[in-house]
């Protein structure tokens, strides 16, 4: 009995990862990070919400190529009205590119005109190997019932170039109107494109 | 709205930007912060009508790389647009084999050298020698270290055109890139999917210092490492899946490099599952064209070395009679002979059995059988055999007569000595009638009939067609005595068909049997006594026949791959090893499974888990799947599998564990001791 008991375990505690593994339509992994105002901000807290992730690091040149058309800044806009959360998160570790103080962080929000909900520091990496970021950017959908909707690249067209960007498909803005439209994000998993994430090695 | 325009407006604005910077320097070469990049030509001149190389030569800073085709895990691909030149047309990056190229966590596919991408351009034969031409390409590329740097640079190279060339200052980088380039053929592979990992499997490599580079980046893990090994002359590779892989390919490609050489893969899935009963059903038009296929293999049929002396003898034996009846019975005997094959092969699919045309060439003794009836035809075309009633006779008259018997019998015997023939020429086209409903696959083998009759059956029907042939005369014994070496020449090849079934001590027991069986034959017609001699022909030809029997069913020796210890599965061995609380492994398995052979060498036939196996108290059952086998199937269903492998280990107590489908010796061996462990628990 007790041995059937702790394969029960075994068993549960194998599941556990697989959860924790960030998959398309599996539970999406929970965290909690620091934001750039020094609050401690959980996925938990936005169950309900669709939120959407994506991992930066303002000084790529693919996400520069989104930022500098206002092609992010612009996807924030529109959903961050429509009541969904928006978290850019930051998982370059300190001293490598893409690092940046709080302050800093907000300046450049500021500057780019973005509208981020939060903006979260992964200095650990931990989030971002959770959830296999790889690059920058790197795209997540969260459905309110805390369900990984569709992770992947921005768009289409992998390249550094903006001039791509008005002939690419928007896999964040086709997952979204799935989504509203109650069917399944399709493609709901792509290859990201950008930079890798300069991870703490 | 205006935010839309705002936005629009910007974008536009960048990338007028973008191309105004790029305009600014179109020169043949660039240097940009760590890297420099120019377009090259292998030749002086532009020649119409030929197609020559052109190139951008990449250098990147030392520890900075570019990337190939697939970058890998981040980066990008250089891209190279061609501006439209008049009279030249641009083929594809020729992409030098790249690198695995790791970053942090992560691996890139690339160049960390100066490299040299090579292109086809093709100049129009209308083009008249004498001006120029100014060749432009737009360049974009990624140069990283950890950090990257993309770029962007318009080239130009003006060249004069000629109607010849020299090679120009830069032809040493073409010839040196030419080496560094993958082999021009794509090799076939397979490939198998399993809960992780991609089996990729491909023949005729040797060395073990093989990776794989897929041409997508949604296919592998460019990070895990590959397990590459080898099996009679196969070479097996598995790799992780990438997160993003979805399954659902019909062909993987990849690129298979040892550094200095490499080859393109185009790999398929390995052995369909359902290939006897999944697959789609012929269109109306399909069938006819497949109908019309068999008909015309049925005609080619009847050249073929083993058929053609038959039915010359027959046509020839036509001549002499002015008006054959009963030609009706030959074209019965050529159907009767294919549908009883056709049914047979139909109804034992039915039960299971994977067979196809030229079934009965796998059993030993029926290539024995017709080796001797090769030899026979044979001599009895050399009139060794004396002509006349008895057995000796049966050949000649049985095919040169003229009564409807004799019709059928020709019809029966031209089916049995094309069969080997048919066998390994048509074995593809007749596959595709196999995989069918039996209906249609009754139809197309009818069609092949009907094609195989034909050209008899026109000479029969039309006594115009007769007169055609040349007059019958003396040299129609050379011409019949000629036609026994397709004969001999057709037992020989079945003589070492035989000897790859039983081994070569078995074919020579085979040989001498076939030359004491001539020998007989031959005392026949020549010794006076026909009496003495029926009976010592017939008896030595019995004592052969049994000899051979015998050989025949002694398998060749095989090298057993699976341990002494595994037993064959069935499901009622299971049942009632489980109803004893043993501990059991089953292992499905199939010939044609990648995956399978790369356990089996990686893991279940290493010396750790034979040792395990080896005890008395573990029980090994392996199901072979190579087959179709209902037993197997129902086994697999029970488990949500659509096929092998498929790994159990069962226990005392209702211990039961699936692994996983990539096996490590210790996965088994922990699997096996848990079970163990139930079991102590249990006594």
């Amino acid at each position: 009995m007790h041995r059937k008991l702790l394969s029960g375990l075994a068993v549960a505690g194998i599941l556990s990862t697989q959860a924790v593994a960030g998959s398309v339509n599996e539970p999406a992994p929970a965290f909690s990070l620091q934001n750039s105002y020094g609050e401690t901000v959980s996925l938990s807290e936005f169950e309900g919400k669709h939120v959407i992730l994506e991992w930066t690091n303002h000084e790529c040149p693919y996400v520069k190529k989104h930022y500098g058309a206002d092609n992010m800044q612009a996807l924030q806009r529109t959903y961050t009205d429509e009541d969904v959360v928006w978290l850019t998160i930051i998982s370059s570790a300190p001293g490598k590119q893409g690092h940046v103080s709080a302050q800093t962080a907000n300046e450049l929000t500021d500057s780019r005109e973005a509208a981020p909900t939060h903006v979260l520091f992964d200095p650990d990496g931990d989030v971002g190997r959770m959830y296999k970021a790889k690059t920058t950017p790197h795209m997540y959908i969260v459905d309110p019932k805390g369900t990984l909707q569709y992770a992947g690249a921005i768009d289409s067209i992998k390249s550094a170039n903006p001039a791509d960007i008005p002939n690419a498909v928007n896999y964040v803005t086709s997952g979204m109107d799935a989504l509203a439209a109650g069917s399944d994000p399709n493609p709901e998993l792509t290859a990201p494109y950008g930079c890798s994430i300069k991870y703490k090695s | 709205m205006e935010l839309r325009h705002l936005v629009i407006f910007t974008l536009l604005c960048t990338s007028m930007c973008w191309h105004a910077l790029a305009k600014t320097s179109a020169d043949s070469s660039i240097s940009a912060p760590h890297i420099q990049v120019s377009l090259v030509s292998e030749d002086s001149a532009l020649v119409p009508g030929t197609t020559q190389l052109v190139g951008v030569r990449i250098e990147p800073d030392p520890h900075w790389h570019t990337y190939w085709q697939n970058p890998g895990d981040s980066g990008e691909a250089p891209k190279i647009t061609w501006q439209q030149t008049d009279g030249m047309s641009f083929g594809e990056i020729q992409w030098p084999l790249p690198q695995a190229i790791r970053v942090a966590h992560l691996v890139n596919y690339g160049y960390a050298d100066a490299h040299l991408l090579m292109v086809p351009v093709t100049v129009d034969k209308q083009i008249q020698p004498g001006g120029e031409r100014t060749l432009t390409a737009d360049l974009s590329y990624l140069v990283c270290k950890e950090n990257c740097i993309p770029g962007w640079a318009t080239l130009s190279l003006t060249l004069p055109v000629a109607s010849d060339s020299a090679p120009s200052a830069s032809a040493q980088l073409f010839t040196k890139a030419r080496e560094a380039l993958p082999a021009a053929d794509t090799l076939p592979a397979a490939f198998e999917v399993t809960d992780s990992h991609i089996a990729v499997s491909v023949n005729g490599l040797s060395s073990e210092d093989w990776t794989l580079f897929p041409l997508r980046s949604d296919v592998a893990s460019h990070s895990s490492n590959q397990q590459i090994l080898y099996e009679n002359g196969q070479l097996h590779a598995l790799i992780q899946q990438s997160d993003y892989f979805t399954g659902a390919q019909d062909t993987l490609e990849f690129l298979i490099s040892d550094g200095t050489q490499g080859y393109y893969l185009k790999a398929r899935p390995a052995a369909p599952i359902d290939s006897v009963t999944g697959s789609e059903t012929l269109g109306v038009s399909d069938l006819a064209i497949y109908a019309g296929m068999a008909l015309l293999g049925g005609l080619i049929l009847n050249i073929m070395p083993c058929v053609l002396p038959i039915l010359s003898i027959k046509a020839l034996s036509l001549q002499q009679h002015a008006k054959p009846g009963h030609h009706w019975a030959y074209l019965l005997g050529i159907l009767v002979c294919f549908n009883a094959f056709t049914v047979t092969i139909i109804s034992l699919q039915v039960s299971g059995q994977q067979l196809g045309w030229g079934f009965h060439l796998q059993s030993p003794l029926v290539i024995a059988a017709l080796a001797f009836l090769f030899t026979f035809i044979g001599l009895s075309l050399l009139d060794v055999v004396a002509v006349g009633p008895g057995l000796s006779g049966m050949g000649q008259s049985l095919v040169s007569g003229n009564n409807h018997r004799s019709h059928f019998f020709t019809g029966v015997l031209a089916v049995i000595v094309a069969s080997p023939c048919t066998a390994p020429f048509m074995a593809a086209a007749l596959g595709v009638a196999l995989v069918q409903p039996p209906v249609i696959a009754l139809f197309i083998f009818n069609a092949l009939a009907v094609g195989f009759a034909l050209p008899m059956m026109l000479l029969f029907i039309f006594p115009s067609l007769r007169k055609k042939l040349p007059a019958p005369g003396p040299w129609m014994n050379v011409f019949k005595q000629a036609l026994a070496f397709p004969m001999f020449a057709t037992a020989a090849w079945l003589c070492w068909v035989y000897a790859g079934q039983a081994g070569t001590s078995a074919q020579f027991v085979l040989l001498c049997a076939l030359l004491g069986f001539a020998f007989l034959l031959w005392l026949k017609a020549t010794l006076p006594d026909k009496l003495t001699v029926t009976v010592l022909s017939v008896s030595g030809c019995l004592a052969i026949f049994s000899l051979i029997t015998v050989l025949s069913l002694q398998p060749p020796t095989k090298v057993d791959k699976e341990s002494a210890s595994s037993t064959p599965y069935t499901a009622q061995t299971l049942a009632s090893l489980r109803a004893k609380d043993q501990v059991v492994l089953v292992n499905m398995t199939a010939d044609w499974c990648i995956t399978c052979k790369v356990n089996e060498q990686v893991a279940l036939s290493t010396r750790k888990v034979q040792d395990v196996l080896a005890s008395d108290n573990i029980h090994y059952l392996v199901g072979d799947w190579t087959n179709k086998n209902d037993e197997i199937y129902t086994y697999l269903k029970q488990y949500e599998r659509a096929g092998v492998p498929l790994y159990v280990v069962y226990g005392p107590d209702n211990f039961v564990k699936v692994l996983p489908q990539v096996l490590t010796p210790d996965i088994v061996v922990t699997a096996i001791n848990q079970a163990l462990q139930e079991q102590n628990h249990a006594s």
